[in-house]
């Protein structure tokens, strides 16, 4: 469980997050959605306690972070997959991070072999391509077997099957009934993983939703083909939905699809196609974001 | 806490880097052993005195302490900065949320690691850099250290031991550095500043702030805290302080640079507290404060003062005079150790004119120590006595019965008389002991709880009565060609006589051997024998003076320039006296009658009053003319060519008005620390005659003429006096100076 209350972080003039309330429940993924800039990073830096906020709290299991006495055994988190030393080799860096919250060693095999590491864990770190580092960084996570685990943008660099490979271990970690919490700047990937979602821009909420209300939310009609379509437009319309025409076809909208093909039976015509349409989940993020993004296209003009 | 610290531990070990940097230490044993090869070059390409003027290398850590300061410093200095510049300190904070806790478990680590490794360079070092000078280590320098310093010397192994732990703390400094700076380069920068630069910066400054701020140099602190002879003058508490201050206050600044905002009060507060307790304990002073006396300017570096002493010691409230003292002030480059106090010969010679001429010789000294001297109450010029009285008396002759004996001192009494009428309570009080007791007074005003002494000639007289009247306020006592006062009688006229005819045999050997003598060809012991003898029966005129030179006046007149032949090779005095005695020998004794009286305005060498009112109350006299006949007899028995020269001083004391005050009698050799004497020919077994009576004491015999070598600027004297004054360590018994070679 995190529970982010009334947070605002400033850096100079810039507010970087502005007056943020969520909260992240076990046993589910969370992504947490803005693009590059909205204050994800910030903020997932205030939960770990490496910034200090202005005002409001960041509670990890109902305590700041700062004050959990080994604190990995309780969080997990991979912010940035470069913040290791070169020279170490894998299994070094993660002894040293396991020793100093009383971990025993035997974990960092077990870590290294989860992620995929262990044919490397004695070469130095700066020798490991993106991909390895950000497994290397998500075994620094798992090492205390914490209920709370971060990610922050952990797909990037990562390769399809390590994509898949991330998707499947967070469904894993929260089907065990952890809290697990996703930063992205992709929808797409989001809507692979996550069962909730918590969007921010520009430091603001702006949803905190389930995936399928999400999706719900974004339903753009159905369009449907069919060889009479004058007729078919009217018994819609008689069925209440509204319909325009659209590319040939007709557009309708307040009728899901099984209805509009019900309707279309009894009066025997014959459907051509029958496309129950959403926004694409990007087209989404985009609208629920547009205003948020810092540095939009349209103002860049 | 303990995870955080093993964790560190573990964070440094398994970085190859740091064991590379700690491999790059090594260069400064390197350095160290190769400063010693250039010094030891430059040492075997001089001779004699010239290798007393090098500086000593210590123990020999000099040039490689800050090499291996700034190795530690860095690796101090990385283990924070690494972690900023490759981001890792995001991951480790993540892991330990407690920033000081994370910063303060890599103290821990640091330590074990620099304080072994520190260990091992100093004494690598150390080793180093005396293998390569080997027996050059041993030399004694000018300014009274070894040129090199082995383990077994006191302070040497503390030494190595103090900077070697320092490294740690130098590691804690560049541990703070790094927390505050967060780049590795400006880290470094700093370090080489603090380590490197400032040291040479502070060389660079004018007068006393050289040393003020010099002292205060990381790599000066071991050598002050272990009140090493290097430079400095911090006390070791001082010194002490001022070392854990740095590491305190770069961790301080450390532990508020890496806290979270707001958080940084309590290190802030608790470092700031701890770095001005230390402070403060720096601005305690290092020694005694320094003297309420107006001192002031009287003519170069010189400064004068004067103290009020009754002029009877026994009525202290009674009436009063003045004795001037003047005093070289320290340095101020090194710690001071407190004050010299010169002692002047005669009876009746002046301190204060010695540091004014001699001065010179006291330069390495004033590095550790104030030079102070004094006009004591019987210099001669002083005015109270007229100086034409003092430097007058009559001409002595060899009572040949009693009679004769009464009648001399009849002479005696009638002349001194003529000085003491004068002022008679002043005139009574001029022993040793009134003076021993006047720089007692003077040790007071100084404030001053010791002493250490350098005594010339009669100056020793004094000396030893100082050290039976206030042994407690001795520190060290070094006597150069002293005047024994303790020795009975009989003993010292052996030694005397010992003395007189060694130095005799020496000139009938250099005549013998030498064109420019005018006794050449001939014996001359023989020839002298033989003078001094026909003219005991008769005496020899001298031309055109109706004076006429018994062997005894020939004795004393030629003793002087017998004892003092006059620089090599020519021995100008060896010379004079060569030709006096042929001439003499021809019937004409005016070669002698005309040198004693360019020197006395006398035809013969008087006995001077001057010095008189001293001898006769220090007890040099004979106590009866039952004595008198005794001594004459044994020196008869003792030295065939001088036999009654040795009789001159005590005759001039027969019928003395003023009574003995200052009696020889034993110092309370267990309440005194051991002596040092130093001697030439014709002085050295005199001296040893008196410190040997200090168990544990030592001389140095200088294998020429002359008399006085630490005020004749004699180096090799003054580098075994300084090294004995500074740390009281003795030369071993039997070590000799040799004069430089001819040439």
């Amino acid at each position: 469980m995190i529970e982010v209350t009334g947070l605002t972080m400033r850096y100079g003039d810039a507010l970087a997050v502005d007056d943020l309330t969520f909260a992240v429940r076990p046993g589910l993924v969370t992504g947490f959605l803005g693009p590059n800039g909205a204050g994800k990073s910030t903020t997932m830096r205030v939960i770990l306690g490496l910034e200090t906020p202005g005002t409001g709290t960041a509670l990890v299991g109902g305590r700041p972070y700062g004050s959990l006495k080994e604190p990995m055994r309780e969080v997990g988190a991979l912010l940035d997959a470069g913040a290791v030393h070169g020279g170490r080799s894998a299994a070094a860096h993660l002894w040293c991070l396991a020793r100093s919250n009383g971990i025993g060693r035997g974990r960092v095999g077990e870590v290294l072999e989860q992620v995929g590491l262990a044919e490397v864990a004695d070469r130095r770190i700066a020798g490991f391509s993106l991909g390895m580092r950000q497994r290397l960084g998500i075994a620094a996570a798992l090492l205390g077997d914490p209920d709370v685990l971060m990610f922050d943008e952990p797909v990037n660099g990562l390769d399809p099957e390590g994509i898949r490979w991330i998707r499947e271990l967070m469904r894993l970690l929260a089907g065990e009934g952890r809290t697990v919490l996703v930063s992205s700047h992709l929808m797409g990937e989001m809507a692979l993983t996550a069962d909730h979602v918590v969007v921010i821009g520009r430091g603001r909420l702006i949803a905190d939703t389930t995936m399928p209300e999400l999706v719900e939310r974004f339903q753009r009609g159905v369009l449907v083909r069919a060889a009479d379509q004058r007729t078919l437009a009217d018994v819609l319309r008689a069925g209440g939905a509204s319909v325009g025409e659209e590319d040939g076809g007709l557009s309708v909208s307040g009728l899901d699809a099984a209805r509009i093909g019900e309707l279309a039976l009894s009066r025997g015509i014959a459907l051509r196609e029958l496309t129950p349409r959403s926004a694409s989940l990007e087209e989404a993020f985009m609208e629920l974001t547009g205003e948020s993004v810092e540095f939009g296209a349209g103002r860049a003009a | 806490m303990i995870d955080a610290i093993v964790s560190e531990w573990l964070k440094l070990r398994s970085l190859r880097s740091n064991l590379y940097l700690l491999a790059f230490s090594v260069l400064s044993v390197l350095l160290c052993a190769g400063l010693a090869f250039m010094v030891s070059r430059g040492i075997d390409n001089q001779t004699g005195d010239d290798r007393l003027r090098f500086d000593s290398i210590g123990s020999g850590l000099g040039a490689g302490l800050p090499v291996a300061y700034f190795v530690m410093g860095a690796l101090g200095a990385l283990s924070i900065t690494s972690e900023h510049a490759t981001g890792l300190i995001r991951t480790s904070l993540v892991a330990v949320p407690r920033r000081q806790l994370f910063l303060f478990a890599k103290i821990p680590p640091l330590v074990a690691v620099t304080l072994v490794a520190g260990q091992v360079l100093v004494f690598g070092m150390h080793f180093a850099a005396q293998a390569v000078l080997g027996d050059r280590a041993g030399q004694v320098l000018l300014d009274g250290r070894t040129l090199g310093a082995s383990l077994t010397d006191p302070g040497v192994a503390a030494g190595l031991l103090v900077a070697g732990a320092a490294m740690p703390l130098v590691a804690m400094v560049g541990l703070g550095l790094g927390a505050v700076i967060r780049s590795t380069a400006g880290s470094m920068v700093t370090l080489i500043m603090i380590l490197f630069v400032l040291p040479v910066v502070a060389q660079t400054l004018p007068g006393p702030w050289r040393a003020r701020i010099g002292s205060f140099m990381m790599e000066s602190l071991p050598d002050q805290i272990v009140a090493g002879e290097g430079a400095g003058i911090l006390s070791p508490l001082a010194a002490s302080a001022v070392l854990i201050a740095y590491p305190v206050v770069a961790l301080t600044a450390g532990a508020v640079a890496i806290a979270v905002r707001g958080r940084g009060i309590r290190p802030l507060a608790v470092g700031g507290l701890v770095a001005a307790l230390l402070a403060a304990v720096t601005v305690i002073p290092s020694s005694a404060a320094a003297s309420a006396l107006p001192w002031k300017p009287c003519g170069g570096d010189l400064e004068c003062a004067s103290v009020q002493v009754p002029v009877d010691w026994s009525k202290p409230s009674g009436r009063k005079v003045s004795i001037q003292i003047a005093r070289l002030p320290a340095a101020g480059t090194h710690r001071r150790i407190g004050t010299v106090f010169s002692i002047p010969g005669g009876p009746g010679g002046s301190g204060i004119e010695d540091l004014k001429k001699k001065g010179g010789s006291f330069a390495e000294l004033r590095r550790r120590f104030d030079v102070v001297s004094l006009a004591p109450r019987n210099t001669t010029d002083l005015g109270v006595i007229p100086f034409d009285c003092l430097r007058a008396g009559p001409w002595i002759t060899v009572p040949a019965d009693r009679a004769e004996y009464d009648s001399l001192a009849a002479r005696n009494r009638a002349s001194a008389e003529q000085c003491r009428k004068v002022d008679p309570e002043y005139f009574d009080h001029l022993d040793s002991g009134s003076v021993a007791r006047d720089i007692e007074a003077i040790r007071v005003a100084l404030e001053e709880e010791r002493l250490s002494f350098v005594a010339t000639s009669y100056g020793g007289v004094v000396a030893t009565t100082y050290a039976r009247l206030f042994p407690g306020g001795v520190r060290a006592m070094y006597i150069d060609g002293g005047v024994d006062h303790l020795a009975d009688h009989a003993t010292d006229l052996r030694l005397k006589s010992e003395m007189i005819e060694g130095q005799f045999t020496r000139f009938a050997t250099w005549c013998a051997s030498t064109a420019t003598c005018a006794l050449q060809g001939r014996d001359a012991g023989a020839v002298w024998r033989g003078l001094t003898a026909a003219a005991d029966r008769s005496p020899v005129p001298v031309q055109g003076e109706r004076v006429a030179y018994s062997g005894f006046d020939f004795k004393v007149a030629a003793a002087p320039d017998l004892i003092s032949p006059g620089p090599a090779p020519d021995f100008a005095n060896w010379q004079r006296f060569a030709r006096a005695v042929d001439k003499a020998v021809q019937g004409d004794a005016s070669g002698f009658a005309d040198y004693v009286e360019q020197a006395t305005e006398s035809m013969k060498v008087p006995s001077f009053r001057g010095m008189n009112v001293t001898h006769c109350t220090d007890g040099l006299g004979f106590d009866g003319y039952q004595e008198f006949q005794r001594m004459k007899a044994l020196g008869e028995r003792l030295s065939p060519n001088f036999a009654g020269d040795e009789l001159w001083h005590p005759l001039g004391c027969v019928g003395w008005p003023a009574p003995v005050t200052n009696p020889a009698a034993p110092m309370p050799a267990d309440r005194l620390p051991p002596f040092l004497g130093a001697g030439t020919w014709t002085d050295h077994d005199i001296t040893a005659d008196i410190v040997m009576r200090v168990p544990g004491s030592s001389t140095v015999r200088y294998n020429g003429p002359g008399h006085g070598l630490y005020l004749s600027g004699n180096r090799c004297a003054i580098a075994h006096a300084n090294r004995y004054l500074t740390s009281l360590r003795l030369p071993p018994r039997g070590t000799t100076c040799e004069p430089p070679a001819a040439g």
